[in-house]
């Protein structure tokens, strides 16, 4: 690589003021959607980084989740304008090559089961129209030619034909194998280590790792490096996948969201344990079926009753799943901050770190923007859109108090 | 409330000796058996219809009579619940059964559960084993005790171990002798281990006769052969075979391939003697020993279940002795017949069920992660979930085949409609 294409920030003085005449090196803690992205950005800037994770590459969230890119389930407001520009850059990526084969254009079904859904579907019609998406109302008839076999309370439905798919763990391997990071897998990070109130390096068991600046991009385990307190929620997730509906590409022509999983996300449901349903249809000719939220559940285990539950309202919605098998349950730890939005931005009080976490259920999403924008902070720049209402300042406070 | 059973899964030897030993110490059973007839792979019944045709050593027919006989004496405490699948257990430490009769999960929560649901078949793999026309011996064997007759058209054994031989001459005296059994082991080459199994009474009597049945037969069994690699040819297969540093074609119809059994583990919850619902594994899924062992197992399996409830059963030494000889001819035998790893050319297909090579696996990182294997190399993700390309990816890694923890039900695929219709018995 050619020193011209380093950015001034590298060489020189760096925004944590170090002079320097060796590249910046960035310990990225946590390999998932996030990390892997800041990573692969920083390292093309001419950064040089250390990716740790207490496991391996997508061993959280990123590996236990749908592959919904998607602005449909977002929440009014920041998260459908940022899911916006993620789903953009998604885009992007597959166009000049980095993601090609791996993101999908794919619609977003939004349907309604009852009067009171399809009254909460079309405001939220009204929401992502007004945010400048497209949204195509579908009748029943329509949408029986475009998902045959649709079960028959489906009354209502709304289209949103410019979402897309990709699989977390996918990205994130193509990231990485497409960046010259150096991955340490089992290595968790104990501390962030911290000199004259700016970080010096991380320690990993008995090891400390020197490095001019921190990305702190660990999901749940995020929490414990931040001394910023119990800022983080773990939501638990749980899903099943079934065998194959057909043997080349997606068994059915979009990505079937009940608007329960709109309820949940615009905060009209807060009981626990509540099933957002979606029906997501793999690459593979697979479904994945989920799921459920589960507050305050880290674990990974999964329930007969529960994933019982979410079979009983996926074939409600679409009964040809009769025919399919369960091959898989299986449950992932969404990571959720305390006022439910993400938390992307320099640490409040550590200078030299920058955290990227708490995207809940709208990390595959999010990630590869979020942790991009994440390096550009880390290389001093100005993020590609406008991240202040994830701040992590909101969180500051807290501390000061604790 | 009725009191609750001890669960039994499998009713193989282990799974009926384990469930005739607790009815008979006055507590109810809960047998489990995945076909429509008891018995497991080793005392497989002939489907209804047919009739018993496949020769068995006598001592075998004569142990499974006296299992059925003690489970029909204590039949008023047994129920017996056949075509029903184990699926695991899950986070609430409900145990999942798919009743395939009645196309419906159900969960159950016993007071004890003895696990007793046999060994695995492995293989080496080599380009083409999964072609059609290819199975592994033990499933042969199972079909051929099933339906009475044997494959039509020449058939080759290749792989390793004492199954090839038995289930050779059970070919033979169903009318169809396959051509060649290749051992891979030199056994010659392991005088001592030879001389020790000599000693073994019981089996060495089985083995005379399988021997006696091949000479009649005129089988060949040679020692230090390997199949290669097998490739379709018309409706038969041509299989290259390496002897020393020559390699051989043979066309045959099927070849049945065979390497050792190892426990079956995969989606199996952890042994947990001493938990509020204790767990016991037994038989050839807690240690592959053979099916006379199997029964020992079980009776041991069942007495520390009734000791740990309160039940002043105590476990027999003469069966811990049982179990120490059984476990020092098996390893004998291993040593007599072992042979070295080949490593696969890279095509060598490794998961069929996702269709992924010894190249792919090779790919993977050597620290990989579990959710590395499984997510980005796709090991262990498809119908089998690992369960029959475990074994193989542990051989070739040198590693086992990380596991889910806890383990993941379901562990056979279930029906999206009977798993949502689950009935849960709440007076558990």
């Amino acid at each position: 690589m050619k020193p011209t294409r380093f950015g001034p920030s590298l060489y020189g003085t760096n925004r944590f003021g170090m002079a320097s005449s060796s590249p910046l090196h960035v310990a990225v803690i946590g390999t998932g959607i996030v990390g892997a992205s800041a990573a692969h950005f920083l390292a093309a800037a001419g950064a040089r980084v250390t990716l740790l994770d207490a496991s391996g590459p997508a061993a959280g969230a990123t590996g236990a989740s749908d592959g919904a890119v998607s602005v449909a389930s977002k929440r009014p407001g920041p998260m459908m304008d940022l899911a916006r520009h993620a789903r953009a850059f998604y885009v992007r990526c597959e166009q000049d090559g980095l993601f090609r084969g791996l993101f999908h254009r794919r619609s977003t079904f939004l349907v309604a089961r009852t009067a009171i859904e399809a009254d909460l579907v079309a405001q939220h019609g009204a929401d992502l129209a007004a945010a400048g998406e497209r949204v195509v109302e579908v009748d029943r008839a329509a949408l029986l030619d475009r998902i045959p076999g649709l079960g028959a309370s489906v009354c209502a439905a709304l289209e949103i034909p410019d979402d897309g798919h990709a699989l977390g763990y996918e990205i994130t391997e193509r990231l990485l194998a497409t960046s010259r990071a150096s991955i340490r897998r089992n290595a968790p990070v104990s501390e962030i280590v911290m000199r004259a109130g700016r970080a010096c390096g991380v320690a990993v068991r008995n090891e400390f790792l020197p490095a001019d600046a921190v990305l702190v991009a660990a999901g749940i385990g995020s929490a414990p490096l931040l001394g910023l307190g119990e800022i983080l929620i773990p939501r638990k997730g749980q899903m099943a996948v079934t065998d194959r509906a057909s043997v080349a590409g997606p068994a059915i022509d979009g990505h079937l969201m009940a608007a329960s999983y709109l309820a949940a996300k615009r905060g009209i449901v807060r009981d626990n344990s509540h099933i957002g349903l979606v029906i997501d249809p793999l690459m593979t000719g697979q479904f994945l079926i989920g799921g459920s939220r589960e507050d305050h559940r880290s674990d990974h285990s999964t329930d007969a009753a529960t994933i019982a539950a979410i079979l009983r309202e996926a074939l409600d919605l679409y009964p040809p799943l009769a025919a399919r098998r369960v091959l898989r349950s299986f449950a992932g730890v969404r990571t959720a901050s305390r006022d439910g939005l993400p938390i992307v931005g320099l640490h409040p009080h550590y200078a030299g770190v920058v955290i990227a976490t708490g995207f809940e259920g709208d990390g595959i999403c999010l990630g590869p923007f979020m942790g991009a924008n994440a390096a550009r902070l880390l290389l001093g720049e100005r993020p590609e859109a406008d991240l202040s209402a994830l701040s992590p300042q909101r969180f500051a406070r807290v501390e000061a108090h604790a | 409330m009725r009191e609750a059973p001890i669960l039994v899964v499998g009713a193989g030897p282990a799974g009926a000796s384990a469930a005739a030993t607790i009815a008979e110490a006055g507590l109810p059973v809960l047998l489990i058996e995945q076909r429509d007839q008891l018995g497991g792979a080793i005392h497989r019944q002939p489907a209804a219809g047919n009739e018993e045709h496949v020769w068995r050593p006598a001592r075998h027919r004569r142990n499974w009579a006296a299992l059925t006989a003690r489970l029909q004496a204590s039949a008023e405490r047994i129920e017996i619940r056949t075509e029903t699948i184990f699926l695991g257990v899950d986070s609430e430490g409900r145990f999942l059964f798919d009743d395939r009769h009645e196309a419906c999960v159900f969960a159950r929560r016993p007071r004890a559960a003895i696990i007793a649901v046999g060994a695995i078949e492995t293989i080496r793999p080599f380009p083409g084993w999964e072609l059609p026309g290819v199975m592994t011996a033990g499933g042969a064997q199972v079909l051929l005790k099933e339906t009475g007759r044997p494959p039509e058209g020449p058939i080759l054994l290749a792989g390793g171990g004492p199954l090839l031989p038995a289930l050779a001459a059970q070919l033979a005296k169903a009318g169809n002798p396959p051509v060649a059994v290749l051992e891979r082991g030199r056994p010659w080459n392991a005088p001592a281990a030879l001389a020790r199994l000599a000693l073994s009474w019981a089996p060495m009597s089985e083995a005379a006769a399988y021997a006696a049945a091949l000479a009649a037969s005129r089988v060949p069994y040679r020692c230090g052969a390997v199949v290669t690699q097998a490739e379709p040819d018309g409706d038969g297969l041509k299989v290259s075979i390496r002897v020393g540093e020559t390699q051989e074609p043979l066309l045959v119809r099927h070849l049945l391939i065979h390497d050792g059994i190892a426990p079956n583990r995969t989606g199996i919850p952890l042994p947990d003697p001493d938990g509020a619902v204790p767990i016991l594994l037994a038989g050839d899924g807690r240690e592959a020993l053979g099916a006379d062992a199997a029964i020992l197992d079980g009776r041991r399996a069942a007495m520390q279940v009734l000791a740990r409830l309160g039940h002043a059963e105590r476990g027999a030494p003469s069966d811990e002795r049982g179990l120490q000889r059984a476990r020092d001819f098996q390893a004998t035998l291993a040593r007599a017949l072992q042979a070295e790893p080949i490593v696969p050319p890279p095509e060598t297909l490794i998961c069929r069920c996702e269709g992924r090579s010894h190249a792919d696996l090779a790919a993977l990182a050597p620290d990989a992660s579990a959710r590395e294997i499984r997510l980005m190399g796709r090991f262990g993700l498809g119908a089998c979930q690992g369960r029959f390309c475990g074994p193989m990816i542990a051989a070739l890694r040198g590693q086992p085949l990380p596991t889910a923890s806890p383990p993941r039900w379901p562990l056979r695929p279930v029906s999206v409609a009977a798993l949502a219709r689950l009935t849960i018995d709440e007076t558990e």
